[in-house]
């Protein structure tokens, strides 16, 4: 593969040179089938514990020929008309010039080592928004500022918030997604070709923003088919804010369609997560699918190019078909892998179950007997956790363990966002390995990269590229002082705390037993077999990396937010405070100001006769 | 008093101080413990911040563009080759110390020599005014004062802006201009309060001339060895970070008091609970007013350019932005540079009381209010304002002193006459 790469690196460069060159006699450029598609699919999962996991995804393509290096909307004649792709979005990627775009609303907490690794990328609590921009005009900052309050409207969420002191610009994590797959040429390629666009990311996270129905409403009416018909006529908001985990996204890039990157697309990825606790009423593990959403698809959306239901069968050990699965898939179950990491796969194709049949598609999965109390153990590679330590509200101290569960060395990219009101004191920085401290901290901290905060503008941004000992457990700790803040910087419920958001791992994992996941936004596609010579290439270029260098995938671990609490003023005091303080200041100034200004004087014996004097001299000084 | 016992004397005191200090930074718990305290080590004194700044400048990361240090670069630089050296640091401390019991003690020299020569008030009964403090006892008041050693051994910063201002002053006294001059720049440098001080140490230094032209001269000439001091220093520390951000971080943050932990001042909570519209205008009347008395006092006050001196640090040592107690350190260290005075004032029981109050309770409910939450801000607030007040009334008790005795001096008692009758007991009141 390696040594194919400069040879196919170069076939694409000529037919991009060769196609801008003849772009209106059409010879070498293939031609879209279809300009826009959507898909849509849930993906459901029993967990370990009981839990169901839910996935919804919705895929909407555009499509384009760009023989531009970038995506650029407007010459591609993009963004001027709409079909099935978002009319709301296109105007805000085309007016900020946003190359990509993540937004991901989040609640609840992920559990890593129940659950393993979630199929979408994102899972941290709160609101994470990350944008790539186009940097050619130096007008990042106004598009970035401009980005989030769009947002903000449009999805009915505090994005707005998201400004310079919680805005960072990540140099290791977050690199691009897009325009690249898995089945496409291999990213330096596009890396290359790319090198002249000045591109700027901005990052940002609000651990403390709530996720409700306020912001699922406007991310439905994104959706062609909105709850109407399909899988997103599950959607009911009072049973998912009802789960254990939630979480919403809004994945913008563009990608390639063809191996050589030829054709292009903007994908606009929509998903929806959630975990659902089925156990918590009746203690039962069977669930269905009007159970668990109180709705039924009685139709599948007619604008959908695919529409489908899958089901990872939960994989028992021992004995076989310790569960029945209602109705039987009708192309039977199929499966992914093999040994320990073999998955069974149950796919309903809505648009081939639902035609012909009045009734709306019911999905249930009932237990024979009692569940087994452990399906199969999940050992994620990595797993992280942090809190802070020490006591009072003067200083305090952040400890980071990140576990590498690997039988191998793992590189790993660790960020972490401070708010400014935490000062960290980076000298007291230290390592300790399996519990001894390491002096040489070259071995595992291979890069640094610092950025102090500055006091009401701007957080301060750890991020170490880390070299991961094999079954090793790495802590770092560093401390802090808590800031003072005045008394309008603090939040109505001060003594609550503040939140301090999540740190980021980002980690090359190798594919692992039992995950749902693989993080990143690609295995999201596998879902997607849109056409068979894609996926035929998929499937070979994979073969062929999985010779070379075995399955590994990008991986974000997300630690739990913290909360943190800040000395708090008597919120009660300023008007006292503001006298007393000028009293005393003014009790300085006039006394001095006496004893400057006037001078000593005998008091002669009889007051009488003082007084005369005094009044007399008064007089004295006034003719004067 | 024979020569030899003096020095013995001198080396007593000097020995015993640089024992007592090394003995206390055998704990280094005790350093640690000291240097975080909030009445010892402020935002721009901290030396916890200050090996921020080494370690950031260490590694490459430019130190002046984050909130953490706000300390002059060149104070980077002299700990940049020992910080790594815990001995090497507490020893730089121990010294620089000794040095300010040094300079003072030969500032009493001068100052006696100085006195000699004036007409001595005659005091009740026709007895001749003794004279004040020697100048080892002028030492051994600053050197074994509890406020020197903690803010010695927390490591505060202060010390340095402190050993400046009494070089300054001892220069000032042997008539150098251009190292007092440049003693007074190096303390407007790293505090930038003392800029003021320029005004009693040219006092000194033309305290001896009598011709206006000449002395008008000299003022010119030592303005501008301050000015030219100045921008040689900034010019060095732009060499070393290479950068000018150290402005901001430094200067704007002892202006405009962004850095709200507090302190012993009165400036932290006030702002806190300042109205966000009438911030900037009180930030301006409270710089301001700092600045305000050098004038007036120096003017008031021309005959006595120590005391002068020791009113105007006493003054930045209350009203500044970041007040520690190094600072009182340095004016209670000044203070008996002018103990002729101490008879004449009244409130000093008042005074030694509210300071021991307030360096009692301060501890104690900062730890009420930050760790055990069982007070509040205001507690501690409360006890800043009892120290201000302890501090604004000695200020104002021993400038009513010297003026009393200015007043001795000027119109002593009438022998004959008709108010001979008044005697020795005379009543005094200011008109």
């Amino acid at each position: 593969m390696r040594a194919s790469s400069p040879c196919l690196l170069l076939l694409s460069g000529a037919v991009l040179a060769l196609s801008a060159a003849a772009s209106t006699t059409t010879d070498t450029i293939p031609i879209l089938k279809a300009p826009e598609a959507f898909h849509e699919q849930l993906v459901l999962k029993p967990l370990n514990d009981g839990s169901v996991y839910s996935h919804f995804q919705f895929t909407t393509h555009i499509g384009t020929m760009m023989d531009d290096d970038h995506f650029d909307g407007a010459a591609s004649n993009l963004f001027k008309h709409y079909n099935l792709f978002p009319r709301s979005i296109g105007q805000i990627l085309h007016s900020f010039e946003v190359e990509e775009l993540h937004l991901t609303f989040t609640q609840g907490r992920w559990q890593y080592s129940d659950w393993g690794y979630p199929l979408a990328p994102s899972a941290g609590t709160g609101v994470e928004l990350w944008a790539w921009l186009n940097d050619d005009k130096r007008q990042t900052e106004e598009h970035w500022k401009g980005l989030t309050n769009t947002l903000s409207g449009l999805f009915c969420a505090s994005l707005n918030f998201i400004d310079d002191t919680i805005t960072t610009e990540p140099k290791l994590s977050f690199r691009n997604e897009g325009l690249y797959n898995t089945h496409s040429v291999p990213t330096t390629s596009h890396n290359k070709n790319n090198s002249t666009i000045p591109r700027k990311l901005r990052y940002g996270s609000l651990p403390h923003e709530n996720v409700c129905t306020e912001n699922l409403t406007p991310w439905i009416k994104l959706l062609p088919c909105k709850s109407k018909a399909g899988i997103a006529s599950l959607l009911k908001s009072h049973k998912l804010f009802d789960t254990r985990f939630y979480s919403m996204a809004v994945h913008v890039r563009s990608v390639c369609e063809d191996e050589k990157c030829r054709v292009r697309s903007l994908e606009l990825i929509q998903t929806i997560t959630a975990v659902f606790d089925v156990a918590r009423h009746d203690g039962s593990f069977d669930w269905s699918l009007s159970g668990l959403f109180e709705r039924e698809i009685t139709q599948s959306c007619p604008l959908a190019s695919t529409s489908k239901v899958i089901v990872n069968l939960p994989q028992t050990a021992d004995v076989e078909n310790q569960y029945s699965l209602v109705p039987h898939p009708p192309q039977g179950i199929h499966s992914e892998g093999s040994g320990d990491k073999k998955q069974e796969i149950a796919v309903y194709d809505l648009q081939k179950v639902l035609p012909g049949t009045t009734s709306p598609f019911q999905l249930a999965l009932h237990w024979e007997g009692s569940r087994p109390k452990l399906v199969r153990a999940i050992t994620p590679g990595i797993v992280a956790h942090r809190y802070f330590t020490g006591f009072g509200q003067e200083r305090g101290g952040l400890a980071i363990e990140i576990r590498n569960n690997n039988s191998q060395d793992i590189e790993a990219v660790y960020l972490d966002t401070l708010p400014w009101y935490l000062k960290l004191y980076l000298h007291t920085f230290s390592i300790q390995l399996n519990g001894n401290s390491m002096d040489n901290q070259r071995d595992l901290v291979q890069k640094m990269f610092y950025q102090p905060a500055v006091d009401r503008s701007r957080p301060a941004v750890l991020e170490l590229a880390l070299r991961l000992p094999a079954n090793s457990l790495v802590k770092f700790t560093v401390s802090f002082d808590k800031v003072f803040l005045k008394y309008t910087e603090h939040r109505p419920d001060a003594n609550r705390g503040f939140d301090v958001g999540y740190a980021v791992i980002t980690a090359q994992l190798p594919r692992e037993q039992g995950q749902i996941g693989f993080g990143g936004l690609d295995h999201l596609r596998i879902y997607q077999e849109r056409e068979a010579g894609l996926v035929q290439g998929r499937r070979s270029g994979k073969q062929e990396k999985e010779e070379k260098e075995g399955e590994t995938d990008k991986m974000r671990v997300y630690t739990d937010t913290l909360l943190v609490s800040l000395p708090t003023p008597d919120f009660s005091m300023p008007y006292n405070v503001i006298t007393m303080t000028c009293t005393v200041i003014s009790l300085f100034f006039g006394s001095v100001f006496n004893l400057m200004m006037r001078n000593f004087e005998v008091v002669k014996p009889s007051s009488s006769s003082s007084k005369k004097s005094g009044k007399g001299k008064e007089k004295a000084e006034k003719t004067e | 008093m024979a020569k030899g016992s003096s020095s013995n004397n001198a080396a007593a005191v000097f020995g015993t101080a640089v024992a007592l200090r090394l003995a206390l930074f055998q704990f280094p718990a005790l350093a640690s413990l000291l240097g975080e305290r909030v009445e010892i080590s402020t935002p721009v004194t901290s030396f916890k911040r200050l090996s921020e700044g080494v370690f950031l400048f260490t590694n490459g990361v430019p130190p002046y563009d984050g909130g953490v240090v706000h300390q002059a670069p060149l104070l980077l630089g002299l700990f940049y080759p020992i910080i790594s050296s815990p001995l090497l640091v507490n020893l730089l401390y121990i010294l620089t110390d000794l040095a300010i019991g040094y300079m003072l003690l030969r500032i009493t020299v001068i100052k006696d020599m100085d006195y000699a020569k004036e007409k001595k008030i005659t005091q009740y009964g026709g007895k001749e005014e003794e004279p004040g403090m020697g100048g080892l006892s002028v030492a051994t008041l600053y050197l074994f004062n509890p406020y020197t050693l903690a803010s010695c051994i927390g490591r505060s910063t202060i010390l340095y802006s402190n050993t400046a201002v009494v070089a300054a002053i001892w220069m000032g006294m042997k008539g150098n201009r251009s190292l007092a001059m440049f003693s007074v720049a190096v303390a407007t440098y790293l505090s930038l309060y003392p800029s003021m001080l320029i005004i009693p140490v040219i006092l000194m230094l033309t305290r001896k001339i009598n011709d206006n032209d000449l002395t008008k001269k000299v003022t010119i000439q030592c303005t501008g060895l301050f000015a030219g001091s100045l921008v040689a220093l900034f010019a060095l520390s732009f060499v070393l970070v290479n950068s000018w951000d150290f402005f901001g971080s430094v200067y704007g943050t002892i202006l405009t008091v962004s850095d709200l932990t507090p302190n012993l001042g009165l400036c932290w909570y006030f702002f806190i609970e300042m109205f966000d519209q009438f911030r900037p205008f009180f930030l301006v009347v409270f710089q301001i007013h700092v600045f305000i008395f050098a004038v007036p006092v120096s003017i008031k006050l021309r005959k006595y350019p120590l005391f002068v001196s020791f009113l105007l640090c006493a003054i930045m040592g209350t009203f500044k932005g970041y007040p520690s107690i190094g600072d009182a350190s340095l004016y209670l260290g000044l203070l008996p540079l002018s103990s002729e005075i101490f008879k004449y004032m009244r409130y000093s029981f008042l005074v030694t009381n509210l300071f021991m109050y307030s360096t009692l309770l301060a501890p104690i409910f900062w730890y009420l209010w930050v760790y055990v939450g069982s007070g509040n801000a205001n507690f501690f607030y409360a006890i800043g304002l009892v120290y201000g007040i302890g501090e604004i009334i000695l200020m104002i008790d021993s400038t009513f002193a010297i003026l009393r005795r200015d007043f001795e001096a000027h119109s002593p008692p009438e022998t004959t006459g008709q108010d001979a009758a008044l005697g020795w007991d005379r009543e005094v009141v200011q008109k």
